[in-house]
């Protein structure tokens, strides 16, 4: 029988999943070209991984005015006498400015061949680099209505899948760089099983949860999503990867590449589930 | 009983203080939608979106079933998850009264707080109206906050026929509101959100109030009549 008359839209449509993925990428690519003043291997990535990063960065920030109704009024997020401490997004909106400012310092410590000052920009950037992924993660958890968002994994969910992604991307621009590739394949096999164990986590949690959580689960494994998440995100994208990348051809360059190439598809349909997913049962409320 | 305080905002049952709720009667409720009208009429809500809206669910079985109504309006919560989700401060609330309330030259569109509230209260204004230049910003009821200050009730309070509708101060212990709290057993809607709401039910049923599990096997004329009213109300 029909029930309710009126139905509701969801609030946050599929565009903040894009910016969740490139964000995170934008995050880890810097990382990346920081840790080059510290690990040789990673020398070849220091310039093209923080150009990318940057490009990603501008892209995120365009993509998330975008998104406001009001885009002109993005501003007001850092105008001191509107800022409101308690809401995830004012942290946001400052670690996103603080990380662009930084990052453009860089830029021209770089340029400049400053390497004292580029080390300790590179230091302080990566740490406004690991807020990015923990500040998007907060933006889903503080709401404690919602099914899959509400639960204090998503941060540190955040943090594996911008790791992940961000060395699949970077195993793109490493080439043939054999020391760099096993650096990445690492890090790949090591977020890529972090994640993988959260989603366990996560999937129990919800699947055993109250109504709504449990009809969460239902619409991300079987209903709408089920392909999406568990076919693409689960299967596809990091189960696939991680086998792929401890058989011996996940050591060769093509099967880095393959991997990352999965990789960065689940790591996009994760984002894009669990945003959609924990929106769907209460537009029906 | 006293209450374990979180908010610094909380006026309930501060002395001194207005804390306005409204009580809706559900057995009173007949579904004329006049209240809906009335919101409609006073604050030019544009198509598509509610401030106050009365949804049904049929219940029972035939040969005895009623239609139940649940006339839904924001809860003007004590600890309200909107005032802290909002980056900018446009969401706040009115210490003397508790309105939750928005200020629409701040708002940037975020959708954080629509994200954050359980009741679905809130939606976004289309990008053009008639007559009111307030458009692509967040809205919500406002318990009629410029009619109350002038000592009258909230338009849909005032409209409804069967007084399903009841508002007041429930810090004034004469007040009707605070009678029928203290006297009737009342509900109200997910109390396990911590969000303390200010719409109280009488006649609740938790059964009805909530969505089931055929959500999730939904009916097809509960789909067709989604798809319909998305064509209908695109905001």
């Amino acid at each position: 029988m029909g029930d309710f008359n009126i139905f509701h839209h969801m609030p946050w449509s599929s565009a903040y999943s894009i910016y969740f993925f490139t964000i995170g990428i934008s995050a880890a690519l810097f990382f990346m070209s920081a840790l080059s003043w510290y690990r040789e291997e990673f020398r070849t990535l220091r310039s093209s991984a923080f150009y990318l990063s940057f490009v990603l960065l501008v892209v995120s920030g365009l993509l998330l005015i975008g998104d406001l109704s009001k885009p002109a009024r993005f501003l007001n997020t850092v105008n001191p006498a509107y800022l409101n401490f308690s809401s995830p997004l004012a942290w946001g909106a400052l670690n996103l400015l603080s990380f662009g400012a930084v990052s453009v310092a860089y830029f021209f410590m770089m340029r400049k061949g400053n390497e004292a000052m580029s080390r300790k920009l590179a230091v302080l950037g990566s740490l406004l680099a690991l807020g990015l992924p923990i500040y998007t993660g907060f933006d889903l958890t503080v709401h404690q209505n919602r099914p899959v968002w509400n639960t204090p994994l998503m941060p540190i969910l955040f943090v594996a899948l911008s790791l992940v992604s961000g060395a699949a991307v970077a195993s793109f621009l490493a080439g043939k760089q054999e020391k760099l590739l096993v650096m990445l394949r690492q890090i790949m096999l090591w977020s890529g099983g972090a994640v993988a164990a959260m989603l366990i986590s996560l999937l129990g949690t919800t699947a055993y949860g109250g109504t709504g959580e449990e009809l969460t689960f239902m619409f991300m494994t079987s209903g709408t999503l089920g392909a999406i998440f568990i076919g693409v995100g689960i299967l596809l994208g990091t189960a696939a990867p991680i086998l792929l990348l401890l058989a011996p051809f996940g050591r060769q360059q093509g099967g880095v590449m393959l991997a990352a190439l999965l990789l960065l598809v689940g790591g996009m349909a994760l984002r894009y589930s669990i945003l959609i997913g924990g929106q769907i049962v209460q537009t029906y409320f | 009983m006293s209450e374990t305080r979180l908010s610094s905002s909380e006026t309930h049952g501060v002395p001194g203080k207005k804390r306005y709720a409204m009580v809706i009667d559900l057995r009173r409720c007949i579904g004329c939608d006049a209240c809906m009208v009335a919101c409609k009429a006073e604050f030019d809500v544009p198509l598509g979106v509610f401030r106050t809206w009365v949804p049904y669910k049929v219940v029972g079985t035939y040969p005895n079933v009623r239609k139940h109504f649940m006339p839904r309006l924001c809860n003007h919560c004590e600890d309200p998850p909107c005032v802290r989700a909002c980056p900018v401060g446009a969401t706040y609330v009115v210490e003397d009264g508790g309105f939750v309330l928005q200020h629409y030259d701040r708002c940037i569109g975020c959708k954080a707080c629509m994200a954050s509230c359980p009741y679905n209260a809130r939606f976004m204004l289309p990008k053009s109206r008639t007559y009111t230049d307030i458009t692509s910003v967040v809205d919500k009821c406002t318990f009629c906050h410029h009619r109350v200050t002038q000592g009258l009730s909230p338009a849909c309070v005032q409209t409804c026929i069967g007084r399903a509708r009841i508002f007041g101060d429930i810090n004034d212990p004469a007040s009707e509101v605070s009678r029928l709290v203290s006297t009737l057993p009342t509900q109200v809607l997910r109390p396990e959100e911590g969000t303390k709401p200010h719409v109280f039910y009488i006649g609740l049923d938790r059964n009805t109030s909530e969505f089931g599990r055929e959500v999730y096997s939904r009916p097809e004329v509960l789909e067709e009549d989604r798809q319909a009213f998305n064509k209908n109300h695109q905001a």
